[in-house]
Order: structure tokens, then sequence, then C-alpha cells
């Protein structure tokens, strides 16, 4: 697969792309798909950290945190280490999943219009198929 | 010895060579070997990688640091979970786009240079060593629990570990990854299904977990520790005196006698009340944190969980036999959900161990296999078998110990594939012979996993010689968590930033692995020493020596470092254009789905189901 897409990688009238098959990849397709899921995937990664590390941070200042109990013996920190947190990397996982495949979807559409958009500029130096 | 135990452990061995014989007629080249010919899908990835990543460390490891730490144990379970969502949100995709066999092949494509996949498989054998270590010594102890005997003149440990290394050498060489992978599928269902029974029974004794909760934090947490009597007397007997407050009248008469005994070098079990070391002023309860870790250790621990499942090896080379990059995120959905029931059920057993133990030796029922003082384990790692037999008899012994069995052969399994493709792969194949045949490099990959099976071997038997297991009360979890961190320091930040930021140079990405696995080697081996009381220097070497897990410096250093050094060298690949598509373009993945090939395939081969011709 890999050698399938060096192979394809070419460079036409100073721009780069890469063809599988009909499928064409240019860089500025490429970075419009890398923007985007650089930005999902961070938001959902400040989210994660932020959560997973405030129960330590937490664990050393909050008493009521980490010391009462809430339902029976168990403490808010017990509780949420124990069961909840599961629960939210569940959450995280799918929504993050859903939307990821959401976002790929948008994106080989977009992409294929700005290959569309290229193939047209480029339509004698493109092969037929790889 | 433990005839039903011993017969459902044979059995599970027969059943998984069958499978890997069965696998072999499948397994013709190096892309069946390595990857299962790419066409895993989703759930059963899930179930393989599960199976993989759920070691002896989880299985027999989360439990005994719960039942020995209290809440500082069940971040064993949160932290080891929490790491896929790295997986999924930074890494899975863009390494399943980008192709390729193994992490070294990562970071040739991406960087250029035969000398960071050099470096890369080092880094990639080292860790695969430090998972592996604690397998092998779970191999020896659930060997001993279940056998209670050795053959050929071995003790009953030793045999564990030899048996162990013997089936994998066999199975993995035979099945590949394709055989690996079946293997993997049914030890996971395996190992959480003697979970999964284990917690019916506890809560079929009237369990209740918040009661359970409370009522083992109505008092300090002891913990059973075995000490020589020199020590047990040494700084006027201030251990002594402690133990002495700690335990029944009638336990510490033994105490009493093996010092009146006078032989200093004489072992003896005590129990010790525990300190807390982040609230130092506060009593050590089981359900507060502080057991284990200081305030810097808190969040050097949860790092260390939470980013080193992304630089481990085994686990990534899972995620090249995904269809596509897809079907790789919706695999780590699924291993979220399968872990996630089994980190939630192993802190329940953890916790139940505390009162069904210590009722059964007070009745008379516990199993003699174990040493208890007290009613506590002696040793917790034992945990899971004994609480099968106290709870379930016979059977239920029989199926935790198989499943014991299920989970260090699912991991090792990987690991032994992880080593193989390092040098076989990466190479044999690149430097070595790069004109072999698909016959030559199949037999060479087998070859790699019967050495790397020898390796195992020397690591399982040389642990008790270095005094570790007795020097750390959870060895085995603790060991897993060094491998952690060694692949969070070196691969992690070499990984993220090589997906995600465009101008990292290989100079860079070779000084962050340098900086990020060199510090995390060095200040384990400072904490090692300074755990078996051989380095007592403090200042620096001491405060460093104190760091269990080195995340917290190693992670923010090798980043540092990767952005620094790429700044200074500014040297990026003359097509790091195409670099750039091939991690995070399309048109493979619309080529793909196109003629029906991101479909998953029969894993025996066969065409993906809904391919065009």
């Amino acid at each position: 697969m890999a050698a399938q897409a060096e192979a394809a990688a070419q460079a036409t009238g100073g721009e780069t792309y890469i063809q599988h098959g009909s499928h064409i990849d240019t860089i500025e397709s490429v970075d419009m798909v890398f923007r985007a899921q650089r930005k999902l995937s961070f938001t959902y990664g400040a989210i994660f950290f932020a959560v997973t590390l405030a129960i330590p941070a937490l664990s050393g200042v909050w008493e009521a945190w980490y010391a009462e109990p809430i339902w029976g013996g168990f403490t808010a920190n017990y509780l949420f280490v124990s069961l909840l947190y599961y629960v939210f990397l569940w959450t995280m996982a799918w929504t993050y999943s859903k939307k990821a495949d959401k976002l790929d979807e948008d994106l080989m559409y977009m992409a294929e219009e700005i290959e569309a958009k290229f193939r047209a500029e480029h339509a004698d130096e493109l092969d037929e198929e790889v | 010895m433990n005839t039903i135990a011993i017969v459902l452990v044979i059995g599970l061995v027969l059943f998984t060579i069958g499978l890997s014989i069965l696998s072999r007629r499948f397994t013709r080249t190096t892309a069946d070997f390595y990857l299962a010919g790419r066409k895993v899908g989703s759930f059963s990835n899930a179930s393989a990688i599960s199976g993989d990543y759920l070691s002896a460390a989880s299985f027999l490891g989360v439990a005994a640091a719960v039942y020995a730490s209290g809440l500082d144990g069940v971040w064993y379970a949160a932290g080891f979970a929490g790491g896929f969502m790295v997986v999924v949100l930074f890494i899975a995709s863009a390494l399943r786009r980008f192709g390729e066999y193994t992490v070294a092949d990562f970071a040739f494509g991406r960087f250029g240079t035969d000398r960071i996949r050099l470096v890369t498989v080092v880094g990639v054998l080292l860790t695969s060593m430090f998972y592996m270590a604690p397998q092998m010594y779970g191999a020896g102890t659930t060997w001993s629990i279940l056998v209670g005997r050795g053959f050929l003149g071995m003790s009953a440990y030793n045999t564990g570990v030899v048996v162990v290394a013997a089936v994998m050498m066999f199975y993995v060489a035979m099945g590949g990854m394709k055989g690996t992978t079946l293997n993997q599928v049914f030890q996971f269902w395996w190992l959480n299904f003697a979970t999964i029974l284990l917690v019916v029974f506890i809560f079929g004794s009237g369990f209740s977990y918040p009661q359970a909760l409370a009522d083992a934090s109505a008092d300090t947490l002891v913990n059973a520790k075995t000490v020589t009597v020199a020590d047990l007397t040494a700084d006027d007997g201030a251990m002594l005196a402690k133990a002495e407050g700690a335990m029944t009248a009638e336990g510490f008469a033994n105490v009493e006698a093996a010092i009146a005994a006078g032989d200093e070098t004489a072992k003896v079990d005590v129990v010790l009340p525990q300190v807390n070391k982040l609230h130092e002023l506060r009593d050590m309860v089981f359900v507060e944190p502080g057991h284990r870790y200081n305030k810097l250790d808190q969040f050097s621990m949860v790092l260390a969980l939470v980013l080193g499942t992304a630089g481990l090896p085994h686990i990534l080379n899972r995620y090249y036999t995904n269809p596509s990059g897809s079907a790789a995120r919706r695999s780590t959905f699924w291993v979220l959900i399968l872990i996630g029931m089994f980190y939630i059920m192993a802190p329940i057993i953890g916790l139940a161990g505390r009162e069904l133990i210590a009722n059964a030796v007070a009745d008379g029922s516990a199993p003699t296999a174990a040493n208890y003082v007290d009613g506590l384990l002696v040793t917790a790692s034992q945990i899971m078998p004994m609480m099968g037999q106290i709870i379930g008899g016979q059977w239920l012994l029989g199926i935790v110990s198989a499943g014991a069995f299920a989970a260090m052969f699912s991991t090792i399994g990987g690991l032994l594939i992880a080593s193989a493709s390092a040098v076989g792969h990466d190479v044999y194949e690149k430097y070595i012979n790069p004109n072999a045949t698909e016959k030559q490099r199949v037999f060479f990959a087998k070859s790699a996993v019967i050495v790397f099976a020898f390796v195992a071997l020397g690591i399982g038997l040389g642990i008790p010689a270095s005094g570790l297991n007795t020097a750390y009360p959870a060895i085995i979890a603790m060991m897993v968590t060094w491998a952690f961190a060694f692949g969070a320091g070196t691969f992690v930040p070499m990984l993220l930033t090589g997906i995600w930021w465009k101008g990292t140079t290989e100079k860079g990405a070779i000084a962050g692995m340098i900086v990020g696995g060199g510090g995390s080697l060095l200040i384990i081996l400072l904490n090692i020493l300074k755990t078996l009381g051989v380095l007592t220097a403090g200042g620096l070497l001491g405060f460093l020596g104190d760091m269990t897990y080195p995340t917290v410096f190693t992670f923010p250093a090798a980043l540092l470092t990767i952005i620094v050094i790429s700044k200074m060298d500014g040297q990026l690949p003359k097509n790091v254009d195409h670099i750039w598509m091939r991690i995070h373009g399309t048109a493979h993945e619309r080529y793909e789905r196109e003629h029906g090939l991101d479909k998953v395939g029969g894993m025996f081969g066969g065409a993906p189901k809904g391919a065009s011709k």
C-alpha cells in the first residue's frame, strides 16, 4: 500500500499530488483535512486531559473530594476513578468517533471537489488509472 | 496440586496450539505473519487488542494493587483504560492511513533515514522486554499456586516460566499474527468470563460495594510484609513496635518466637500500618489516595498510564491490521468498552478480598497454597486465584487460573510478534537480506520469535534472583508501568509530533527519543536501586530515585527537545508534502471504498465481503 502511494506521488506544474486509482490528494485538500482533524482531536484531547489531570489535582487539595463519603464508603474521588471515569471515556470515544467519521465523510466530498478542480487544471498530465 | 485447574489449563494450551495449527495454513506471506492480511474487523480486532492489552499485570496485578493500596491501586485500572483515549484521538487513524507494518516503519517513512529506524527498533525491543518481564514472573507465580511443584529438578516457579515460554514459542512461530489474533480473541473472552464469574460469586455472597468500602476504610490501612529479623529489630525496634501495634496478639507471638530463635537472617511475615504519602498528617485509609504516590507521583503516574498505551509497539502494531482509519477508531471504541468492563470489575475483587480472605483464614477454609498473616495475603499478586478458590472452590480456581494463563499467553504473543517484526521486518528485510524471498522472510520471522522466547525465558528466571519481587508490594503491575513510562517517553512524543507537526525533523525526533527513553531508563533504574537499598544518596539522585514514574519529566522534556532541535535543524525531508499526504490524505480510502477494499475479509483468507471483483 505504501509502495503504491509513493509510486503514484507526482509533481505537476509545481504542485504535488498523490493518486490512488482515479482518486487524487493534493496538498491543498490534505491541509484542509489535516486542519479539521487537528481541531477535532485537540479539542477532545484538551477535555480528556483536563478531566483526567483534575482528578489527582483535586486529590491533593480538596478534602470533600477525597475524604468525605457520599454513598456508603464511596468518596467522590473513589466513585469517579472506579466507575464514572469509564462512562466519561465511553462517551468521549463514542462522540469523537462519530464526529470523526462525519468529518471524514464531509472532507471526502470537499476533497473530491478540490480534486475535480485540480483534474480540470491538469487534465493533460494525469494518469487515467494507477 | 489442583487437578481440575490443571486440566483446564492444559485444555487452554491445547486449544491455543490447535488454533495456531489451523492458522498456519493461511500464513504464507509476511503481511499474513505480521498483520493477519490487514483484514481484521473492528470487533474482532477490539477483542484481540483487549486480549493483547490485558496482561498478567491487569488480570493478576490490578486486583492485587487495589487489595494492597486501595484507591491508588484503582488508578492502575483507570489509567490503563484512559490510555486508549490518547490512541483514538491522536494516533490510531493516522497510523493506519500511513500503512506499513511497524512503528519503526512509521519512523522511517516519516523522517526518511535508516538511523531513526534503528533507534526505533532498539526502543521497541526495550519496551517489549520491559513488558515481557512481568508476564513471565506472573507465569512462574501462577504455576506455583496452581501446580505447587516443579519438574526436572526445577522449582515450581522456574517450571512455570519454562512451560509458558515453550508454549508461546510454539504457538506464535506456528500461527503468526493470524494465529495470535485468533488466540487473543479467545483468550480475552476466557479471562473476561473468569472475571465476571468471580464478581458474580462475590455479589452472590452478599457483598455490598459501598458497605465493603466503608468497612475497609474504617481503620488505618495495613499490609503484610516479609522482612528479616535484623531489619525488624533495627533502629531500636521501630518497625517491630509498629508491627506490634498493628498485629493481633496471636500473630505477633509468632514474630516474637522468630526473634527469640536468634537467627538475624531469618525471614518473618509481619503486618505494618501504611503511611499516607499524599497527606502526611492524615491516616492512610483504603478509600483515600496516598498509599503509593506523593503529590508529584500522582500526576506522573496518571501521565505514565494514559500516555504509555500509545507507546506500546505491540498495541500500535495491531492498528495496522484494521482495514481502514475509520475501522481503527471503531476498534478503539470497542476496546474501551471491553477493557472498561474488566477494569470496573477488577477493583471489586481487590476490595472484596480484604474481607473474604480474612474470613476464610479465620474459619480455616483459606487455600494452603498461599501464606497469610493476620488474615492478610503475604503476596498480594495471588489474590485472583485465591479468591477463585475461596468463593467458588476448585472449579472457579481452575477457570481463574486458566484466565491468568490466557492473559499471559495473549500478551506474550503480541510482544513476540512485535519483537520479531522489529528485527525481522525492520532489520533483516531492510538491511541484512533485502532480496530475501517471501519464504526466507517468514522463516526469519519465526526464528526471531524463537530467539525472543528464549530471551523472555531468561528474564523470567532472573527476576527472583534480582530481589525485585520482594522489594515492591505489587511487582507485576509495577513492572508493566515501567514499560508504559518508557514507551511514553520514547515513542509518544515522536509519534505525536510526527503526525501533527509538519516541521518535525529527523534529528529532532531522534534527540527526543533519546532524551525521553534515556531519561525514563535512568529514573527507573535509580528508583530500583533506591528501593533495593543500593542507592542511599540524597540530592538530585535521591530525588529522582524517589520518583516511581518518570513521565512527568521525561514526556515534556522529550517533546521540548523535539521542538527545539527541529527548529534549530530545519532539515525537513525533501518529500515532506508527499509524506504529509500519506498521513492525512483520503484518496487512498476513497479508492478502497470505491473498490470495496475497506471491507473486512475472512480471517482465513478469501475476498472481503462486498469487494468488487
